[in-house]
């Protein structure tokens, strides 16, 4: 990744550099740097394993959706439209739902739906990516939701 | 056994896949390994299967809770037992609890949410980020600047809201991992359920 990509977060919640939201996190940079360090690695591997970009693309639109976060949604549907959509079956069918478990009911989870995610092909590494694609929206969610919020104080 | 309710004890945690073992592990899976918070543990070494993201995450995860200055320790600490209340995480929220207590030394406070519920009666600070975890966590699209003013209210710079804001948010990362990849334990019951 080059340094000159934009952060994504603060391209979401709509900051220009250098405003105070940005002189804020600016004094937290590892949290910068590994937010979009995160984003990068696992919706932008240079190697995907078993789970594909567009599965990946796919994963990440459906939870942002699920937290009802719109920007995050269009961004993640428009990576999805630019990768095209992952082949309809049962393999994404299982993805499918073990993702909105995941996303809005984690407490729920069983070894069997583990076992289901090998069923359909998945490696131990692509059960691990896609539960960080997950774990990684979610929080993104919530970071963009909350300094979102303190950049409209500052524009008060 | 499966550990079934929030606790002040130490919990375990039992992985649902084969983790990564320290013999077989690839030269970048060490590395990875040693810059996480417990490189032996069965949790880390799952995440190692995917190694690169590991290697982000375990360094934002550092950062947001621990990084110098702005919200106190204890407090990013306490919001992230509200999360993991919330979301059901029992591992977590043992984990971090026990944090919390060692900081403050006030483990009532902790029993009283564990107990009563996450509307005890609690200090107005406390009381503040109580309520702002649990709204973030729980419905973060319904969140309004209104929901800022307790926290203002309470004394709270910006540099404070955003440390509890990636505190709450590292913990709707931590409680989906630790719950959907294994499971919490009773000590001396860790062994894997299921291998893959």
């Amino acid at each position: 990744m080059t340094t000159t990509s934009p952060d994504l977060l603060e391209r979401i919640i709509g900051v220009a550099p250098d405003s105070p939201l940005s002189n804020l996190r600016a004094r937290r940079p590892d949290i910068v740097r590994h937010t979009q360090g995160s984003h990068d690695v696992l919706l932008c591997p240079a190697d995907p394993g078993g789970l594909s970009l567009s599965e990946r693309a796919l994963i990440a639109a459906a939870v942002a959706e699920a937290a009802g976060h719109a920007a995050l949604t269009r961004h993640y549907r428009q990576l999805l439209a630019e990768r095209g959509d992952p082949p309809q079956g049962k393999r994404l069918d299982t993805i499918r739902q073990h993702v909105e478990r995941v996303a809005t009911a984690p407490r729920t989870a069983l070894p069997a739906h583990i076992e289901a995610l090998c069923a359909v092909g998945l490696s131990g590494r692509d059960i691990v990516a896609l539960t960080q694609i997950v774990a990684y929206v979610s929080y993104q969610v919530r970071a963009a939701v909350g300094l979102a919020l303190l950049a409209e104080g500052a524009a008060a | 056994m499966k550990a079934a309710r929030f606790t002040l004890e130490a919990v375990d945690w039992a992985p649902w896949l084969e983790p990564v073992s320290a013999e077989t592990a690839t030269p970048a899976q060490r590395t990875a390994l040693e810059a996480s918070p417990q490189a032996g543990s069965a949790y880390f070494r799952t995440l190692a299967h995917d190694v690169e993201s590991l290697a982000e995450r375990s360094p934002l995860f550092h950062a947001v809770m621990y990084v110098p200055r702005g919200l106190k320790r204890a407090e990013r600490e306490l919001a992230t037992v509200v999360t993991s209340i919330v979301n059901g995480c029992i591992y977590c929220s043992s984990v971090h609890a026990r944090r919390f207590v060692e900081l403050i030394k006030q483990p009532e406070i902790i029993r009283a949410l564990y107990e009563e519920g996450l509307d005890t009666k609690l200090a107005p600070r406390l009381r503040a980020i109580v309520d702002y975890a649990l709204k973030l966590t729980r419905e973060p699209a319904a969140m309004t600047a209104a929901d800022l003013a307790p926290l203002r209210a309470v004394g709270m710079d910006d540099l404070e809201i955003h440390d509890l804001t990636n505190a709450v948010a590292m913990f709707a990362n931590a409680n989906r991992l630790m719950q959907t990849l294994g499971e919490p334990a009773l000590p001396d019951d860790a062994t894997p359920r299921a291998a893959a």
